[in-house]
């Protein structure tokens, strides 16, 4: 077994795993930590997708060992009890998801690119969310989303 | 490519796989009502204030806080995982299946093999598919035995230690060979298992009228839904011989009579609770696992879970029809379609699925948005080794776009007319009858058609 202790949505949480545990596996099974989701386990779909100290990550392809010591940030982390997060806001409004199996993917895709990069241009966005796999919406309506809650972050446009 | 084929010989020996749709019908559906009063007909093309507002989704919020529950996110307490193991030849008759190794694991609940299932078939329609492979394997994704243990890893181990003799047989992979008959996927019955024909006005009048006969063949390939979520379900069989079960599937009413068969118990002992599905795209729109879970619950007395990997999405759920589509259109010196001969294939993998369907609308579209006189249209769907095919969006329209439009671009190219022009001229419009006599209102395809080029240039473009 694996001891990991790691910090996840700013608490810290220890759990003992078999070492092929996944850091998918260790936040939905051991945590039940269910937001993020397993689409296809081999790094394509990008629906797993969490923040690891900052960078958005696939969980499905690391390992439970790997984030010992480690600050990892899930959907679960975004909105408060009060609020939602400004990109889920945008995301809400637009209708960018249909399904929404991709959604909290998409949304902790982008929230590591506006944590690092807060005026991206139309193409940064799509470089951002290159690595997640929609199948119902498309990428427009998220996009245009990205690029809403961009402008509330910024101060430029009031919080609906 | 397929003169030599007998319809109407091929077809009836199936009709012993068919339940008709009274047998299906669950006791709970009423007779349609009669109503006091004539359907009332609204004027056609009234803009609806609905159109264009701007409207949030009422589950949207959920989505985006992943919060939303699908089967995967729901566990209970004492679950188990199950697992399949798959045949991984595409015909062959099963000899033997020995579990004894895998049901000697630590942490293996319990093994289930075809033998165990009260009736081991299921459908929509034609009711063709094993749950487990029992006999004979028809796909190389067909599954042959499923094992229930404490975690998924402990189920897959297993399922790799379950023994299986097969005796090899030949298979059948292409559709036009398939029509052959010389290798059934499905003996004694024919590989043709659904056919359609649409005879309209006198077609060899309309070739004799035209100036230019033009013939092709096009074909698509098969496509995966490859929906987010993969299929997912959990059984729970509990001690008053009762099954729940929460499915991603998403025709629960269907799913339910399915079940009730193939367990062979009342439709009223089993419950399905469909949640929201993570993507279907028609892909769910039959049962797959959930009665070999139900009985592995029945064995264990606990729930049990199975996810599909992604891998098993491709291999052993459903995929859009391969179509190979042929196409004689006759055309005058000015454009206009005199007639069109269409013959579809399709690739109906190892089981029916949703295939009658598509054969039905594929075959209903196959002459395009166009007035045309004199038309036959001939469509046959066919069994091969390969994994089934079953509905995805538009059923089969898709595909015969592709043909008659590629088409209508060769014509177009060939007599020196405006692609756009040549649509124009023979395009359906208001009263325009359907292939199969339908009178239609509110046909704006040629709107449409003008607005869209205008919209993206074509004229400025030069094509």
């Amino acid at each position: 077994m694996t001891d990991v202790t790691l910090t996840i949505n700013g608490e810290e949480r220890s759990a003992s795993v078999p070492p092929e545990t996944s850091l998918l596996r260790l936040l939905r099974d051991e945590f039940f930590l269910t937001g993020s989701k397993l689409g296809c386990d081999v790094g394509d779909c990008g629906a797993c997708t969490v923040i690891v100290d900052g960078l958005p990550v696939n969980a499905c392809l690391m390992l439970a060992g790997q984030v010992d010591g480690r600050d990892v940030v899930t959907i679960e982390g975004l909105a408060t009890l009060e609020d939602l997060h400004p990109i889920q806001k945008a995301f809400e409004e637009f209708a960018s998801l249909q399904c929404g199996f991709c959604g909290p993917g998409v949304i902790i895709a982008a929230k590591g690119l506006l944590d690092r990069n807060p005026d991206p241009t139309k193409e940064e966005i799509k470089d951002a969310l290159s690595g997640n796999l929609c199948r119902c919406t498309g990428y427009t309506k998220m996009i245009e989303a990205v690029q809403d809650a961009a402008r509330i972050l910024r101060g430029e446009k009031e919080a609906a | 490519m397929t003169d030599d084929v007998k319809v109407a010989d091929k077809t009836d020996s199936l009709t012993d796989l068919k339940e008709t749709d009274e047998d299906l019908r669950l006791p709970s559906v009423v007779e349609p009502a009669h109503f006091p009063v004539e359907t009332i007909d609204t004027e056609a093309r009234h803009q609806t204030p609905a159109v264009g507002q701007r409207a949030t989704r009422p589950d949207g919020r959920l989505h985006g806080l992943g919060q939303t529950k699908y089967i995967d996110d729901i566990t209970f307490p004492n679950m188990l995982f199950a697992k399949m193991k798959r045949a991984g030849i595409s015909s062959a008759l099963i000899k033997s299946v020995d579990t004894s190794e895998a049901e000697a694991m630590p942490g293996v609940a319990a093994v289930l093999t075809g033998k165990e299932i009260p009736v081991n078939s299921y459908g929509p329609s034609y009711q063709d598919q094993p749950v487990l492979a029992d006999e004979r394997v028809f796909h190389a994704g067909d599954p042959v035995a499923a094992v229930a243990a404490v975690t998924e890893q402990i189920a897959e181990e297993a399922c790799e230690r379950i023994e299986v003799e097969y005796e090899p047989l030949e298979p059948v992979y292409d559709p036009v060979e398939a029509m052959k008959d010389e290798i059934k996927v499905h003996p004694p019955h024919s590989n043709i298992y659904a056919t359609k024909r649409i005879k309209k006005g006198d077609l060899e009048k309309g070739f004799a009228e035209a100036d230019h006969i033009f013939e092709g063949v096009y074909s698509t390939q098969m496509i995966e839904h490859v929906p987010l979520e993969p299929h997912a379900s959990i059984a729970q069989w509990d001690p008053n011989g009762r099954v729940t079960l929460w499915s991603s599937l998403g025709r629960i009413t269907l799913g339910r009579a399915d079940i009730a068969r193939t367990l062979d118990m009342p439709i009223n002992k089993i419950r399905i609770v469909g949640t929201i599905v993570g993507g279907n795209f028609g892909g769910k729109n039959e049962i797959t696992t959930e009665p070999a879970l139900a009985l592995l619950s029945r064995k264990t007395g606990r729930p049990v879970k199975m996810v599909y990997t992604r891998e098993e999405e491709f291999i052993a759920s459903t995929t859009r029809h391969p179509f190979i589509m042929e196409y004689k259109t006759g055309v005058t010196d000015d454009g206009m379609i005199t007639a069109r001969k269409v013959r579809l294939v399709l690739d109906g993998g190892a089981y029916c699925s949703w295939s009658e369907t598509t054969l039905g609308k594929a075959c209903i579209l196959s002459a395009g948005p166009y007035n045309i006189e004199n038309l036959l249209a001939e469509a046959y769907c066919m069994y091969t080794n390969k994994t089934m095919t079953g509905a995805m969006r538009g059923f089969g329209a898709p595909q015969v776009c592709f043909a008659y439009e590629s088409q209508m671009d060769e014509i177009a190219h060939k007599l020196g007319i405006d692609p756009l022009e040549l649509r124009m001229k023979n395009a359906f419009h208001e009263g325009s009858a359907s292939p199969t006599g339908q009178v239609l209102q509110s046909v704006v395809v040629k709107d449409s058609l003008e607005k869209a080029a205008e919209r993206f240039g074509w004229k400025e473009d030069g094509q």
